[in-house]
């Protein structure tokens, strides 16, 4: 079983101010802490159970610079053999589509069962590399995964649908995988572990080593361009709670009870 | 790997007398038996046998080190336990991501960091991270900056300190996780980075004496980062001197029964048992009693060793809960602590026991910050 994850380096913003840059279609960098995207620390896990379970690699794969290497190094102890980035100024500016286009590039003569992304990153939230990837490979997808097990050539994959509701498909290998959080517990990946990933080697490549050229990646490349970014507006809906732990919980309770939320 | 926790923790000079599990509190309440686990570690040799789940159960109050007649550290060894599954990635995921938060943001909580001193905003508090100067370092402490019930004692203290004339300042947003409890949870690496990297900050900032909110920052510092340039106390010690030296005085009468509960990390742990005694029984009105349980023999209340971020297997009655129930025969008013964790853990307690309103758990600071 040779697995091949994508994984991508995001701003942790759950609790943090984002603060969108002069050009309104960034946002800042500033303070955030950058790790893994939560849904790719899935992929990574599950891809690893799959190689301890059936034998096998894992090719850990990233787009970005070189602090994107951090992630790799994570994947690597995580229990990853390969790891490559993709690098290139040109690709500044790419949308799904475009990065879905260079990993393919990058993929496609590679051995592999089995390629997982993260259903979704957490910062953009597009959801859509696994499925162009797909395309563009000529594989079977499926997304929102939720339990992968193997058998006889094949995959028979469960998938998270609106609801509660899931569904079981069988899907004949290789495909494309998009991982949804909860199919598995990540290990937790030691200081010590990713130290001793520390020396392992990195591949590299760039536009011309992966035979594309300018006008394939970047905004010219893309199928979409982000306009403007923008916070949402404050409605008259919302309030914001004062006062101290006691008092706030008891006006929550007040609110929710008073719209029917305890029945 | 196993000869080597056997050798590491001499675990040959056991004789299997069982004093440990005797002492260990946890006992009390589930299946942890610190001494059959030496035994299996020693026999067995194999990590599985060790790595019952029941084995997170452990505070690491190190009441069984200091009972071994044999002079063993039993607590030690769970950690080298836990060090080692935690190389395999194994550990409860509730830890996991104290661990990661501590990473990434410098707390077990995962807060970010721009939050660590919103509590001191508006109190006037030197910042040493914007470049004031002081004598004194408050370490403030992770449960402190981000639980708004611990919050309260930091403004206690840090308000005691300022009328008491002592030139003091805090990190700001520049104050990271000490490491006690990544350490106890057995994430070596992850402790000695925290290390190096607060004691460079100590040294950039000039930094000679610490002073801390938590006996758990104390106890790291003192006894695991050990830097012989920087003097470390634990607030009580340094709030009996003030008291002593006559540079804290009291203007009011507190006309309460209060108890002392003893957190592990600064009495077993660290011998500091008279200080915060001497501070209760100095604030006028206060009628002191002990708990029959105290000093050595006192009661962990579970919220060391990580503890606070794993659930346990224990299924009888939480140690905390004896505690409040032991106060309210004792018939007390209020239950004095001197640690961030036993004060939410026994405030819990009161609360699960419905004794909410009836008895009070406070920290001693906030006692000596009522009445000056
Ligand atoms: S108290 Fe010491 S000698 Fe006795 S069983 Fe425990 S570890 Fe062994
Ligand atoms: S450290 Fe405390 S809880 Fe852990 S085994 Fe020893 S006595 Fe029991």
């Amino acid at each position: 079983m040779d697995i091949v994850v994508c994984v991508k380096r995001v701003p942790d913003t759950s609790e943090a101010d984002v603060i969108i840059a002069k050009d309104e279609r960034t946002v800042e960098a500033g303070d955030l802490v950058f790790d893994i995207n939560e849904w790719d620390k899935y992929a990574v896990e599950e891809a690893v159970l799959l190689k301890e379970k059936y034998g096998g690699t894992v090719t850990a794969v990233t787009l970005g610079p070189d602090e994107t290497e951090d992630t790799l190094r994570r994947c690597f102890a995580t229990g990853a053999d390969k790891a490559i980035r993709l690098t290139d100024s040109a690709f500044e500016g790419s949308d799904a589509a475009a990065i879905a286009k260079i990993i393919h590039q990058a993929v496609k003569d590679l051995k592999f069962d089995l390629i997982f992304t993260g259903t979704q990153a957490s910062d953009d939230g597009y959801g859509q590399v696994g499925p162009v990837l797909a395309s563009l490979l000529g594989t079977p997808h499926a997304s929102v995964v939720t339990q992968v097990d193997i058998a006889d050539g094949k995959a028979r994959v469960q998938r998270e649908l609106e609801g509660g509701l899931s569904e079981v498909v069988e899907v004949p290998l290789p495909a494309v995988f998009t991982i949804q959080t909860g199919i598995n517990e990540p290990r937790y990946v030691s200081i010590m572990g990713v130290r001793k990933a520390a020396g392992k080697e990195i591949e590299t490549a760039g536009l011309a080593d992966l035979g594309l050229t300018a006008e394939d990646v970047g905004e010219k490349g893309s199928m979409t361009k982000v306009e403007r970014l923008f916070l949402p507006p404050v409605t008259k809906e919302a309030e914001i709670i004062q006062g101290s732990p006691d008092e706030a919980s008891t006006r929550l309770a007040q609110i929710i009870k008073d719209k029917g939320g305890f029945s | 790997m196993q000869q080597g926790l056997a050798e590491k923790y001499e675990l040959f000079g056991c004789m299997q007398c069982g004093k440990c599990t005797a002492g260990c509190p946890v006992s009390l309440r589930g299946p942890l038996n610190i001494r059959r686990l030496i035994r299996e570690v020693m026999i067995d040799r194999n990590l599985e046998a060790a790595a019952r789940p029941e084995f997170w159960d452990c505070t690491t109050c190190s009441t069984c080190s200091l009972r071994c007649p044999r002079g063993l550290e039993p607590h030690e060894l769970i950690i080298g336990i836990r060090g080692a599954l935690i190389e395999e990635g194994r550990i409860p995921a509730t830890a996991r991501d104290a661990l990661e938060g501590v990473f990434k943001h410098g707390n077990p909580w995962g807060r970010i960091r721009s939050k660590r001193s919103e509590w001191a905003a508006d109190l006037g508090i030197k910042d040493l991270s914007k470049g004031d100067k002081a004598d004194l370092l408050y370490f403030v402490c992770c449960a402190a900056s981000y639980d708004p019930r611990v919050q309260e004692v930091a403004k206690a203290l840090t308000d005691s300190l300022a009328k008491a004339g002592v030139d003091f300042g805090i990190l700001g947003n520049e104050e990271s996780c000490c490491g006690s409890e990544v350490r106890r949870m057995g994430e070596e690496g992850l402790f000695e980075m925290l290390v190096e990297d607060n004691l460079k900050l100590f040294h950039e900032r000039g930094i000679t004496k610490v002073v801390t909110t938590s006996p758990h920052c104390y106890d790291a510092f003192k006894n695991k980062y050990q830097d012989s340039e920087i003097e470390f106390q634990h607030y009580t010690q340094l709030v009996a001197d003030l008291i002593s030296q006559g540079q804290l005085t009291f203007s009011k009468e507190l006309n309460k029964v209060v108890t002392y509960h003893d957190p592990c990390y600064l009495g077993k742990q660290n011998s500091i048992y008279d200080e915060p005694r001497y501070i209760l029984k100095s604030i006028p009105g206060i009628q002191f009693v002990d708990f029959d349980r105290c000093r050595e023999r006192s009661l962990c209340c579970e919220g060391g060793g990580g503890r606070m971020w794993v659930e346990g297997t224990d299924a009888g009655e939480r140690l905390s809960g004896i505690r409040i129930r032991d106060a309210v025969e004792m018939g007390v008013d209020i239950v004095a602590t001197a640690c961030p964790f036993c004060l939410l853990t026994l405030e819990d307690a009161a609360k699960t026991a419905g004794l909410d309103g009836k008895i009070e758990i406070k920290d001693i600071m906030e006692l000596v910050a009522q009445a000056i």
